[in-house]
């Protein structure tokens, strides 16, 4: 019993550590990738990594008291990590898989954004409570299509455990359904990551970074690190669940693919960013609301078997 | 120049006269261009009415003079432009100090709304009937009864300490509440406050209060200036069209004067001013792009535009404020071995521009972003009197380049773009197309360039009590200066009219029933340059002394996070 929980704790460690760790690298590719297409030079890949260690080196601000606001930028971090272990890194198993299924995946991956709205709320600046506003028709737009998508899966599957669902996608190979899935999950990805047409919520030009604008400090290097590491996850998510392929079952070398295939996906995130002007928010809607629609049409190829 | 026609001329005193109705005290035509009236103050109105519902005739702006040393009045002065008869029309009117008030014309000329404010606030004369009244330009801390563009008032008067002092604002309409715009803010380079009343994400109005940027300019070039040195002062007014403001100031110098300019100095201030159109469009264009989050064309556009700057350079010995204009002409030439690399870099410009407004035009993202967001209608836009591509933009074909020809655009003229639909799109349109059309406009400059001398020889001393008005074309549309010579080898009244002063006004009506998010982009749309457009008095408030803080100071104090007079 203690051999099995210290290794689930291992596991589990290894994902944290990994998300953590890697999550301001990729951040720093992604600005890279952006810098390149400005024809600028832009800043040293490293750079997330010294905006957090400066970040977290300064005075401890808050424009609100209580000990829950006070809260919020750990919880939100830690909300992001805890969805990092609840996706396999590799293989089929995710280290705490034991503990929740593809419901749990859901709503662990909307906490971070339901904490960050309520930060912004509880602020107290008019910038922040539009921020939280405009956050929360995102998050009321957005997540019904990474349910649908992911439920695609789990239909398919006849399972609701994310290992299941990835076991199903390497034993049969892509399918329509699960294609179209993936695809309306990317595009809610790059919402869900705060990315432009959609950083609506943050919108430095027009309310000058929404729910986040009284975050300073060690407060504001968590919160950042937490969208950080969310990206990466879901970036993750996607992959293991609508493209596993190639899976050879040999965990390091799965482990590098899987690693390209992220990296990629990163890359498309931070081009597609880079290429747009913000949308408005009622124009973001509209567009969440049609490719919700069309991603009922994944679940009714799923249905007559395609 | 551009001949005026006789018939228009008549058509003006005709109108003027009948609705004057005998209080027409004397019409001149002091210039081929300009005719002034003076009128009694109480047919003012009757005559601006005249001149505007029957001649459609254009507000530029006002100017209030302190005139009691000469004649023992105050003057108010109103000046019109009838564009397609390249006229100007001044009406004057003298006020009595014991009796300090004129008939406001603003709901004849909603136009004229800030011009009469800023009358009030600067000589004392009280535009009777005035919608607004608030405080324009003065600080919210100055003292009552103090007007600093008065005769009697010294250039570095230092007012009282004042405490607590805020600015007066309109309370929102009820259910709604306000989204504070400035005074400092991301998308605005410089300070103004903008209160945007908002019900969830719709603007239903909005309060302004700037004039944070006062710099004593009008003072100081009455008062301690002379009319040689005015010209890097009024170069100063705007970083990016300075150019523009010296031209504009030298020209009037010279027009007051009678002073012809030698035609290659004219040649070179056109290709000057349109190497300032070239890298201001360039510039307004990253920064739309900036504001609605495409960070692309910003970093895109000013790469393409740095050439433009180090040619500016190089021609110049600065990237920008060139310090070349003088009364009379120019100080530097513009060297013959330059303009080979001039055409270069200019053709290289070119086909970055097209390039860049392919990918603009297609793009739909952009559009669904501007297409139909901060509408100024063509109707609103004249009572405005809005100017430059806003005005183009929604249909209004006015260039002052085109009306009232100055430099060489006689020569060389330009070719006015206009669009009908009045939105931020249809900025974007007009401004691409202008900034094509000024790569043109240096081209041709450069091909027609006469030889010769660059500065007229000025021999006799500038007369007092004349008076010379100009316009010019900046990139945010029309500058105007106008100038009563003086005595003392220095104007007796010089006043700046920048083109984003009538074109601010027009704000809250492009704004009202708007979405928040378009409210940075439609203001950003009218490329607003506050500093062009305050130019009065900067005084510490805390130690009561009038003191220059050099750069290194200041970084010093905002490290150390102490208050100048006072501990932190």
């Amino acid at each position: 019993m203690t051999a099995w929980l210290f290794k689930v704790f291992l596991l589990c460690l290894l994902n944290v550590a990994v998300a953590l760790l890697l999550a301001p690298l990729c951040e720093g590719l992604m600005r890279k990738l952006r810098a390149a297409i400005h024809s600028r030079i832009g800043p040293p890949i490293t750079q997330p990594y010294w905006d957090l260690l400066k970040l977290l080196g300064k005075e401890d601000l808050r424009s609100t008291r209580g000990s829950v606001y006070a809260a919020m930028p750990a919880l939100t971090l830690g909300s992001a990590l805890l969805l990092s272990a609840l996706i396999p890194l590799a293989g089929m198993r995710a280290p705490l898989a034991f503990a929740g299924d593809l419901i749990v995946v859901l709503y662990v991956a909307t906490i971070s954004g339901v904490l960050i709205m309520l930060v912004g709320f509880a602020s107290a600046s008019p910038y922040a409570s539009i921020g939280s506003s405009r956050e929360m028709m995102m998050l009321l737009s957005v997540e019904p299509i990474l349910a649908v998508a992911l439920t695609v899966g789990a239909f398919k599957a006849k399972t609701l455990t994310l290992g299941g669902i990835i076991n199903w996608q390497v034993q049969n190979g892509p399918s329509i359904s699960m294609a179209i899935g993936g695809v309306a999950f990317f595009l809610a990805l790059q919402a869900v990551a705060g990315k432009l047409p959609f950083d609506i919520a943050e919108a430095d030009q027009e309310i000058m970074g929404g729910s986040l604008v009284e975050q300073s400090g060690p407060r504001l290097a968590l919160f950042r690190w937490a969208m950080w590491v969310k990206q990466l996850v879901l970036a993750l998510l996607l992959v293991q669940v609508f493209f596993p392929w190639p899976h050879f079952g040999i965990p390091p070398v799965d482990l590098v693919t899987t690693a390209v295939k992220v990296l990629l996906v990163l890359i498309l995130v931070a081009v597609i960013d880079v290429v747009n002007p913000r949308l408005r928010i009622d124009q973001a809607m509209g567009y969440f609301m049609r490719v919700g629609v069309s991603s009922l049409a994944a679940l009714a190829f799923a249905v007559i078997g395609k | 120049m551009s001949t005026v026609d006789q018939a228009a001329v008549t058509r003006v005193k005709d109108a003027v006269a009948a609705r004057g109705n005998g209080a027409v005290l004397s019409a001149t035509q002091p210039h081929p261009d300009t005719l002034r009236f003076v009128i009694e103050k109480n047919a003012m109105r009757a005559a601006v009415a005249g001149l505007v519902k029957e001649l459609r005739a254009r507000f530029l702006i006002s100017v209030g003079t302190d005139q009691r040393p000469l004649t023992g009045d105050f003057s108010i002065l109103h000046l019109f432009s009838l564009d397609q008869d390249h006229l100007y029309v001044l009406l004057e009117s003298s006020v009595s100090e014991k009796d300090p008030w004129i008939e406001s014309i603003t709901d004849l000329v909603p136009g004229a709304n800030w011009a009469e404010r800023e009358f009030r606030d600067a000589i004392g004369v009280r535009p009777d009937g005035h919608p607004d009244p608030r405080r324009l330009l003065l600080a919210d801390d100055w003292p009552e009864g103090v007007f600093p563009l008065r005769r009697d008032f010294p250039y570095n008067y230092k007012p009282p300490r004042a405490e607590n002092v805020r600015p007066q604002m309109l309370e929102p309409p009820k259910g709604a509440s306000v989204l504070p715009i400035g005074p400092f803010f991301p998308v605005l380079e410089e300070p103004a406050y903008w209160r945007m009343f908002v019900e969830g994400e719709t603007v239903v109005g909005c309060d302004t209060r700037i004039f944070y940027n006062h710099r004593g300019i009008e003072k100081l070039g009455d008062s301690v200036m002379t009319y040689n040195e005015i010209p890097y002062l009024a170069e100063r007014i705007c970083g990016i069209c300075g150019f523009i403001h010296s031209t504009c100031y030298c020209q009037a110098v010279e027009k007051a004067a009678g002073i012809e300019v030698p035609r290659r100095a004219r040649y070179i201030r056109t290709i000057m001013l349109e190497l300032e159109r070239i890298h201001s469009h360039l510039l307004w264009l990253g920064i739309a792009g900036h504001i609605i989050g495409f960070e692309t064309i910003l970093m895109q556009t000013w790469r393409v535009r740095e050439p433009v700057m180090w040619l500016c350079e190089e021609i110049s010995g600065n990237r920008k404020t060139y310090g070349m204009n003088t009364v009379g002409g120019l100080r530097r030439n513009l060297a013959n071995q330059i303009m080979p690399k001039l055409l270069e870099t200019l053709g290289r410009v070119e086909k970055e521009t097209v390039a860049i407004r392919d990918a603009v035009i297609g793009d739909t993202t952009l559009q669904a972003r501007t297409k139909g967001v901060g509408t100024l209608t063509n109707e609103w836009a004249k009572q405005v009197c809005v100017v430059g591509p806003p005005a183009r933009a929604s249909g209004v074909a006015i260039d002052a380049r085109v009306d009232h020809p100055y430099a060489a655009y006689d020569e060389i003229p330009p070719r006015i773009a206009t669009e009908e639909a009045g939105d931020t799109w249809a900025r974007v349109l007009v401004r691409i197309a202008e900034l094509l059309d000024s790569i043109r406009l240096v081209r041709d400059a450069l091909a027609a360039i006469p030889p010769g001398p660059i500065c007229a020889d000025i021999k006799e001393e500038i007369p007092p009590g004349r008076f010379g008005l100009s316009v010019v074309e900046a990139p945010r549309g029309e500058a105007v200066h106008f100038v009563l010579t003086g005595g003392d080898n220095r104007p007796y009244r010089w006043r700046v009219r920048a083109p984003t002063y009538p074109n601010l006004q027009a704000m809250p009506a492009m704004v009202e029933g708007a979405n928040i998010a378009d409210v940075p982009i439609t203001l950003g749309s009218l490329d607003p340059c506050f500093s062009c457009t305050e130019r009065l008095e900067t005084i510490d408030r805390t130690t009561n002394e009038v003191r220059v803080y050099s750069g290194a100071e200041l970084l010093e104090m905002s490290r150390r996070r102490v208050c100048p007079g006072g501990a932190r």
